[in-house]
């Protein structure tokens, strides 16, 4: 049997790779923080929660369609909002504050939501924990294996489409050159759509798998949202494999870290947990600007070897 | 609603002053708000307890013995108002230099990203003090939160006038102070530095050091801000003070009513406010829904700035250009050099 602590950590540190990839891809492909993020992380498990309040089964087997409904609210965000906006040549602060506001009206669609299943089938859908019905697997948590595959999957195929298909090639090139692209041939309205839809849909399937792990309620993205920008900025969005690196980062020290300083310091220093990424991000600003995927750690090992700059070849 | 109206208004000009003239989007004002009331929170009725020599021994847990303190204190303030208002005043000096420190550190990382980045950072950065009251119970009672003395309480019934009409003077103050500084040169130099970088620092503009100034001023008018809303609540607790209600709607408000123009941002608060309290107001009326009337306001704001962003962007007043001189002069420099 693992420590039940180290279980823990992957898990936390595996979700938070899950829910950060979709903020990271579209960031990278599109340019844009989706603060809305929050909102389809919620309506994932919101989708899940209804499922199985009135169909009963696994909660597993409803985060295809939490993929699917989260994927379509992110394409029209996409459609109605920041393409209007891109058509308007609105600047990315601007269309940072039409996500925040984009999120406002999820966050009230999704209280309105919870309020009426609450008052109309008597469901405790504020503050819900499926725990009870995940299974265990080699005596762990199912969410423990769900997690960690999911972050697997996610990050081979996001790795694999955006380096070695033309759908990835399209999608990097509309980020680097939107115009260009255009006159290439490329149709960056579809590329970015399919972009936005990935990130709904990813973001559908880690909200669905949250409340077996945290509590579900109508903030739960947005109680998140403030970590996930975090591991999104130390890992670095460049490169799709940052978020797991920022992801296990974060998830590590939180908690890991959080238990070895209770050793020294005493169990006053637990609830300080939720600290921990703010620092971490402030020290990647100072020293790894563009996220630790993009540190030249060849370099710093040969400062750390030689005790000064490498010689250069002349 | 003449508070609350205040009270956003002074939180609303500052983030004007950093995004509307500077160009800095501070998604992180939650920190200097929460910065000044916590300062409120812990300061006033240390000194008050000093200052009227209250018990010590209630004073060994100042947490514990809050409400009693506080009635205590409220009792001498109703006796002796000026000390009242000497520590009101003492407590929003330190909340503004508390506010400072916090623009400052929170920006010392940050102010070189692009503005993206910037404003994601400052976000995450805004929940470090809510996270810190929280959980260390003596800044300001933890999650129960704490009363703070009420340094109005000589004013009897008429205090939420006395109250109402302080705010109101305050937030006018901002309003006069802040226009100035939208007419001064380094108003001009945070719109040089927001319209392009790269050409403001050709003129020899330290652009790092003038963002971190707007960032600096623009903490110190929050935490101004969140100390008078704590001073007027009478209460601290680290539950009160959100992201969405102390930096997201402000942030709503001042889109709504014009970036970069002061008296837009009066207005776009006035109509924020008025349809809150509208809202509130008729909330019995709806009582027949199946779910709280408050998110029916929080779907109308947002899907109202919705709207502005998409079809007026500018919000409901444009930014003017600043004039430097009389159009007058400008006219006849203009006709001199036409004629040379």
């Amino acid at each position: 049997m693992i420590d039940p602590t180290l279980i823990d950590t992957i898990t936390y540190s595996s979700l938070l790779g899950i829910m950060t990839f979709g903020l990271s891809f579209v960031r990278r492909t599109t340019g844009v923080w989706n603060i809305a993020h929050a909102g389809l992380i919620t309506i994932g498990a919101y989708v899940v929660f209804t499922c199985i309040s009135f169909f009963g089964e696994s909660p597993y087997i409803y985060l295809p369609l939490a993929f699917v409904l989260s994927a379509v609210v992110a394409v029209i965000e996409y459609m109605l909002i920041i393409e209007t906006l891109r058509k308007r040549k609105a600047s990315t602060t601007m269309m940072l504050i039409s996500t925040l506001a984009f999120d406002l009206v999820m966050l009230s669609i999704l209280n309105i939501y919870a309020d009426y299943l609450q008052n109309t089938f008597s469901l405790l859908s504020k503050n819900f924990l499926l725990k009870k019905l995940d299974f265990t697997l080699f005596d762990e948590p199912g969410i423990f294996w769900a997690s960690l595959l999911f972050l697997i999957i996610f990050l081979a195929a996001l790795y694999g489409v955006l380096n070695y298909t033309k759908i990835g090639t399209a999608l990097r090139a509309c980020v680097y050159n939107p115009t260009l692209a255009s006159i290439s041939g490329i149709n960056v309205m579809h590329t970015n759509l399919l972009s936005w839809f990935i990130s709904g849909g990813l973001a559908g399937v880690a909200g669905g798998l949250l409340p077996l792990w945290i509590q579900g309620k109508p903030v739960l993205g947005d109680s998140l949202i403030a970590v996930m920008f975090c591991v999104s900025i130390v890992g670095g969005v460049e490169e799709i494999y940052g978020t797991v690196l920022g992801g296990f980062l974060v998830g590590f020290t939180q908690i890991l870290g959080t238990s070895a300083l209770s050793i020294v310091l005493g169990p006053t220093v637990i609830p300080y947990k939720p600290l921990i990424p703010m620092v971490i991000l402030v020290l990647a600003l100072l020293f790894a600007p563009s996220g630790i995927a993009k540190v030249n750690w060849n370099k710093i090992l040969t400062v750390v070897k030689f005790g000064g700059e490498p010689k250069r070849k002349i | 609603m003449v508070a609350l109206f205040a009270i956003y208004l002074i939180i609303n000009l500052s983030l004007n002053l950093q995004l509307g003239y500077a160009g800095i989007p501070n998604f992180g004002l939650v920190l200097a708000v929460t910065g000044g009331a916590y300062t409120v929170g812990w300061l006033p009725i240390r000194l008050c307890m000093w200052i009227f020599n209250i018990d010590s021994q209630l004073g060994a847990d100042i947490v514990k013995n809050n409400a009693l303190i506080v009635s205590q204190i409220n009792s001498n303030i109703q006796a002796q108002p000026l000390i009242g208002l000497a520590v009101f005043a003492l407590t929003l000096i330190v909340a503004v230099a508390v506010g400072s420190v916090l623009g400052f550190i929170s920006a010392y990382p940050a102010i070189r990203l692009r503005t993206d980045y910037l404003a994601i950072t400052l976000l995450a950065l805004g929940e470090v003090l809510s996270i810190i009251g929280q959980n260390y119970d003596p800044l300001v009672g933890g999650v129960i939160g704490i009363l703070v003395p009420d340094v109005w309480s000589w004013s009897g019934d008429s205090r939420f006038t006395v109250v109402s009409l302080v705010l109101i003077l305050a937030a006018m103050g901002t309003l006069f102070i802040l226009e100035l500084i939208a007419r001064s040169p380094i108003s001009r130099t945070f719109r040089a530095i927001r319209d392009n970088e790269v050409a403001a620092s050709a003129m020899g503009k330290n652009v790092t050091k003038v963002r971190m100034e707007a960032l600096v001023i623009g903490s110190m008018i929050c935490s101004l801000a969140g100390a008078l809303y704590a001073f007027y609540v009478c209460y601290v607790g680290p539950a009160a003070y959100g992201r969405l209600e102390w930096t997201f709607l402000p942030w709503l408000m001042v889109i709504f009513g014009g970036l970069g123009n002061n008296f837009g941002v009066v207005l776009g608060t006035f109509i924020f406010i008025a349809l809150e309290k509208l809202i509130v107001f008729y909330k019995y009326a709806f009582a027949f829904l199946p779910f709280d009337v408050i998110w029916l306001e929080y779907l109308l704001l947002g899907s109202i700035i919705l709207v502005i962003l998409i079809f007026r962007p500018s919000g409901l007043m444009k930014e003017k250009p600043s004039q430097t001189m009389p159009e007058t002069k400008l006219e006849e420099i203009v006709r001199k050099s036409g004629k040379e």
